[in-house]
């Protein structure tokens, strides 16, 4: 049950990537690949998303998991909502 | 406003990757030879360390960390073996990670330490997702646990090196079923090379150690 922890190092990495989203852009969806072997469990990690993101910059966004094979723990990408555009 | 998707494509644990590759750069330069310790609580992990500090310190200056979520109960116990120890207190999180191993590491272990030996929280699950650094991983699986461990913990067996059945003088008593368990193991990680052997007599521990150095002969 070390999902949080993963949750705080996907928050770390998603706010890592900010910078070179540009100014006045919000994160609405994260999107990661999480692999059956990873030992991370896709409901557990939602559940502490919420909890992680809370006062952080990236609070209220969504998160999107795909299943795959392997041990793959991925941040895939983001959806970012652009103000200037 | 619009929305728009980026690929970012990184690792979800790269901070931890880094410090971890980090440290075996660091082992490598200072000839530094890392195993870690992963089992369920109450495998023997412990007991499993003091006979082979003991056992390894008659031939190569030696010392060790150990995790727990609270306590020096462990440090206490291994420091008796007469070689440096730490104790790396986690708080509540269930295992260790490379910036725990890193902060343990400042200005440690003393100078000329050859073996360095890694306890990690007993946990069968988190530890396995963390890199610390360590040239190799042994999951220890005592006789008492059941033999179908392997089965409900395969992620952990998949990351180790080594598998050690722990307790074996206990076997008799709980009607262990030895071929199960070698079933077990591999079926989850074929291939996975199995030792076995006993804290209280001292039962396998002489191949442990031969095993160990060669390992540690190939790599430092």
């Amino acid at each position: 049950m070390h999902e949080l922890s993963i949750a705080l190092s996907l928050v770390d990495a998603v706010c890592d990537e900010l910078p070179r989203l540009g100014e006045r852009v919000s994160v609405r969806r994260v999107v990661i690949r999480v692999g059956a072997l990873s030992g991370v469990v896709p409901a557990a990690l939602k559940f502490a998303y919420d909890v992680a993101t809370e006062g952080s910059p990236i609070a209220g966004s969504g998160l999107d998991i795909e299943e795959v094979a392997g041990r793959v723990l991925e941040l895939k990408g983001v959806e970012v909502v652009d103000a200037n555009r | 406003m619009s929305t728009r998707i980026v690929e970012v494509r990184r690792n979800i644990l790269k901070k931890n990757d880094l410090a971890a590759a980090g440290l075996r750069q660091r082992f490598r330069d200072s000839g530094m030879f890392v195993a870690s310790v992963v089992s369920s609580p109450g495998a023997g992990k412990t007991a499993f360390l003091e006979r082979t500090l003991a056992m390894a310190a008659a031939a190569h200056p030696v010392a060790a960390l150990v995790g727990d979520l609270a306590t020096e109960c462990d440090a206490e116990r291994l420091r008796r073996s007469g070689a440096p120890v730490r104790q790396i207190t986690t708080g509540t999180v269930c295992h260790l990670d490379a910036e725990m191993v890193e902060q343990a590491l400042e200005k440690w272990p003393p100078g000329g330490c050859e073996w360095l030996f890694v306890e990690n929280v007993g946990n069968l699950v988190c530890p396995a997702s963390y890199d610390l650094g360590e040239d190799l991983r042994v999951v220890l699986v005592s006789v008492t646990e059941g033999e179908d461990k392997p089965l409900k913990y395969p992620t952990i067996f998949n990351t180790a090196d080594l598998a050690i059945v722990t307790k074996i003088d206990l076997a008799g008593a709980v009607d262990f079923d030895r071929a199960a368990l070698l079933r077990n193991i591999d079926t989850v990680r074929p291939g996975l090379e199995v030792l076995e052997v006993s804290a209280r007599s001292g039962a396998g521990f002489d191949e442990w150690m031969t095993w160990l150095a060669q390992r540690a002969n190939a790599l430092c």
